[in-house]
């Protein structure tokens, strides 16, 4: 267990690395961001003054080695738009993603987990396909079409919700929703297969034939193995809910680090696009790391195998 | 983590900051696009940002509906030469922490924004102010490097801060509770949520026309319509043409709008490629059909313009007729400088509009050009259009605005030479524009900014496509009328009996 841990740590340090480096050089191929700080009418003496003011006129080198000497004192630097420091304005947004992010979760697993394994254990029936007309919709419907009619049903027509912002509890219920249709999708999908998988295997129909209910069956055993795949599923799930509330938040007015990513490349706010794209990586890498973990904790095997 | 705990449950617990309606008649609810990057009024000057901190600031100087340049914080000026303007200031303001506003917080106004180590994305509209000193127990005197015709017209942006205050609570605090003379005072500030602001009974201008105003940041322009739509908002902002034939139809609505000082041109490069040929430039002029632009593309919120700028700006000039459409005569041209076919590289970026982009490209396809729509990054469409001629593509569209309404502050960075937007160069233009630089007799300058039109019409290095136009959807019962220079005064708005 601890070697594997260890190893497993190893490579997530190892990524992170990686990402801070690709990040901050992807964001310098990209262009001069002096460009994008001055105003229209600025004259080349005033780029050239701002650039040495804000470092970028350094060579790339001196700039990464200030940027990881920066990072390891966790300072992510100051907006220079909005003249504060991005730790702060990124720490203002991250409850909101996180909200956003929980809410989706448990409308994504709440329905979804349960639609899949009624779609395995009632195979070919009604029941079946109705679930999967339902998963079919959560798939296909892009989010900021999906969400701009809810906004119009729920919102202007119905006026059962907020149309928009966040004023508590009510205003999360739709993000949520529009945010978790396409995951609810993936787990139903996975739950169904890995759960027919189980059913069909000797153990299951050995445990059947000595008597064992299905539901019991279900619970004991075919669960259990079946949540592996889930538990991966899950853990990237919630990055690709990360990465997705960009067009939730944007719709919705939700003010997480989504939307605040796009208000930051519209106002050309370079540090804080950086952070945000740090932010989302390392928290992908950290998901990856702990679905490892926990599912090493489900399944005895892969300790043994590591 | 404990406090992001605690944060994210005070969210989920959170009670609604404006839960009240948008009927009750003592608030007024309203949807921008984006929060406000600063409340410092110094820093960002973005339409999202001032729309919110100018409502807490008194200017120097303001503009009246007409346009015009009227007293505020000042009551009168005069120049003693022509670079030394002196104003004289009103004794009878007070800031909303009851302090006097001197003319010691007007001095500091301007040299906080002019220091170079404050780092204002505003300083290059200030940067010709030298000096200003306090000159009198009322009196400010400001001294300008040159003569500097567009001096006023920069002043009307410049809001005064108190010093007192600043120096207390230093520039990062300042931007978080900003505190200013104006009609209205901050409440409270949810970052990217909204900005609430609440009357400022002592204001000396009178009572302020709403108890309070919240200022919602809503990206998503759909979004924004379909509070208006369920009354959650009074009035929304940065409507595009479709939105607002769509609001036409609902009762109870409204749309607000007004031709701004924001003009859509088209750049020609003028000293690389194809384009490089006058007659090529004059060819694409007369191929592009700007009236079908109008109505087709913007459903008629454009208003056709004679050059490179807007009726809005000092210096439009009425008399320089632009080129007419006549495709017959530009295949003909053309065929003449031998350019059929020739290739035209158009750059542009996610920020501009694509349907326009495509637009000209079928008009100048139809003349007998190719060309080539090459899409990039920001940054990058940056670098390469403020970069040498032979880097700078032949096309691309832009919208300018100097925020100053003046043609200095538009065709001198456009197309004077040793500009970084240049791609164009003839002495004679640079001499009307240096001229009209340095003398403060407008009508003087008038006839420099006719001269210097006249010469842009034959070298066509760009042409005018249209005057934008801002629209706004608003309630019926509210009661405003929207400014060229988008000013957003809350002052101004009231609702109707």
């Amino acid at each position: 267990m601890p070697r594997y841990l260890l190893s497993r740590l190893l490579q997530a340090a190892i990524a992170t690395f990686g990402v801070i480096t690709l990040v901050f050089f992807v964001m310098r191929l990209a262009g001069d961001p002096t460009l994008l700080l001055v105003p229209q009418g600025a004259s080349a003496e005033q780029i050239a003054e701002l650039r040495h003011a804000l470092g970028f006129d350094r060579p790339l080198l001196t700039q990464y080695i200030a940027y990881l000497d920066q990072l390891a004192h966790f300072d992510l630097g100051e907006s220079f738009v909005q003249r504060a420091p991005v730790s702060a304005i990124l720490g203002a947004r991250i409850p909101y993603t996180l909200a956003l992010a929980a809410g989706a979760l448990a409308v994504a697993l709440g329905i979804g987990l349960p639609a899949g394994i009624a779609m395995a254990v009632w195979r070919g029936r009604a029941v079946e396909r109705l679930l999967a007309a339902l998963v079919l919709t959560g798939q296909s419907l892009p989010t900021f079409w999906s969400g701009i009619l809810m906004i119009l049903l729920f919102g202007v027509i119905l006026h059962w919700l907020p149309t928009s912002g966040a004023d508590g509890p009510a205003s999360l219920i739709m993000p949520a929703v529009a945010l978790g249709a396409l995951a609810m999708s993936t787990f139903a999908r996975m739950a169904r297969i890995a759960v027919l998988d189980e059913l069909q295997r000797d153990y299951v129909v050995a445990a059947r034939a000595r008597g064992l209910s299905l539901g019991a069956a279900l619970w004991r055993h075919v669960l259990r193995n079946a949540a592996i795949p889930v538990i991966t599923v899950t853990a990237l799930e919630i990055g690709n809910l990360l990465a997705g509330a960009v067009i939730v938040e944007t719709v919705f007015a939700w003010p997480g680090i989504g939307q605040l990513a796009i208000q930051s490349i519209a106002a050309r706010d370079f540090l804080v696009v950086q952070a945000i794209v740090l932010f989302v990586s390392v928290t992908y890498i950290t998901l990856s790391l702990l679905a490892d973990i926990a599912y090493s904790l489900v399944d005895p095997r892969i300790r043994a195998v590591a | 983590m404990h406090r992001l705990w605690l944060s994210l449950a005070a969210l989920l617990l959170a009670t609604p900051a404006f839960a009240q309606s948008a009927a009750d008649k003592t608030e007024l609810v309203i949807d921008l696009a984006a929060d406000a990057a600063t409340l410092d009024p110094q820093l960002q000057w973005d339409t999202d940002s001032y729309s919110v901190y100018r409502n807490i600031f008194d200017n120097l100087v303001t503009r009246d509906q007409s346009g015009k340049i009227v007293p505020q914080v000042a009551t009168a000026w005069h120049y003693t030469n022509d670079t030394t303007l002196v104003f004289d200031l009103r004794d009878d303001i007070a800031f909303q922490d009851g302090s006097k506003l001197t003319p010691e917080d007007v001095a500091f106004s301007v040299q906080r924004i002019t220091d170079p180590a404050f780092k204002s994305p505003q300083l290059s509209q200030f940067d010709q102010i030298a000096s200003a000193e306090v000159s009198g127990p009322h009196q400010v005197t400001l001294h300008t490097k040159t003569p500097y015709p567009a001096l006023l017209a920069q002043l009307v942006k410049l809001s005064i801060v108190p010093k007192a205050v600043v120096q207390k609570l230093g520039d990062g605090e300042f931007n978080q509770h900003p505190l200013g003379s104006g009609p209205y005072k901050l409440d409270s500030w949810q970052h990217g949520v909204a900005v609430t602001l609440t009357a400022n009974p002592n204001y000396w201008r009178g009572k302020p026309p709403f108890a309070r105003a919240v200022f919602r940041a809503v990206p998503d322009v759909p979004t924004r319509v379909a509070d208006l739509r369920a009354g959650r908002v009074d009035l929304v902002r940065g409507l595009g043409p479709d939105d607002a034939q769509a609001l036409k139809q609902e009762a109870g609505l409204k749309v607000l709008s007004v031709p701004t000082e924001r003009v859509a041109y088209l750049f020609i490069n003028a000293q690389a490629g194809p384009t490089k040929d006058v007659r090529v430039r004059q060819a694409i002029a007369m191929a592009i059909d700007r009236d079908g632009i109008i109505s087709a593309l913007q459903q008629g919120y454009g208003v056709p313009v004679n050059e490179v700028l807007t009726p809005a700006d000092f210096g439009y000039d009425k008399d320089v007729k632009p080129w007419p459409f006549d495709a017959n005569r530009a295949k003909a041209l053309i065929r003449q400088a031998g350019a059929e076919g020739a290739e035209l590289a158009f750059l542009t970026s996610p920020v501009y509009d694509r349907r326009l982009n495509e637009a000209v490209q079928q008009m100048l396809q139809d003349v007998g050009l190719k060309v080539s729509i090459v899409m990039m990054d920001q940054p990058s469409y940056l670098h390469r259009r403020q970069g040498p001629p032979d880097q700078a593509g032949s096309l691309s569209q832009g919208r300018w605005s100097c925020a100053c309404e003046d043609a200095d502050g538009v065709i001198f960075p456009l197309f004077r030479t040793g500009s970084i937007w240049s791609k164009y160069s003839n002495p004679e233009f640079d001499k009307a524009v240096d001229a009209a630089r340095q003398t403060l007799d407008p009508a003087a300058r008038m006839a420099d900014y006719h001269r210097a039109f006249e010469i842009l019409r034959e070298d066509v290095p760009a042409i005018g496509l249209f005057q934008d136009v801002a629209i706004y959807g608003a309630r019926k019962p509210l009661q405003w009328t929207p400014t060229a220079n988008e000013a957003f005064f809350l002052m101004d708005m009231h609702w109707a009996p």
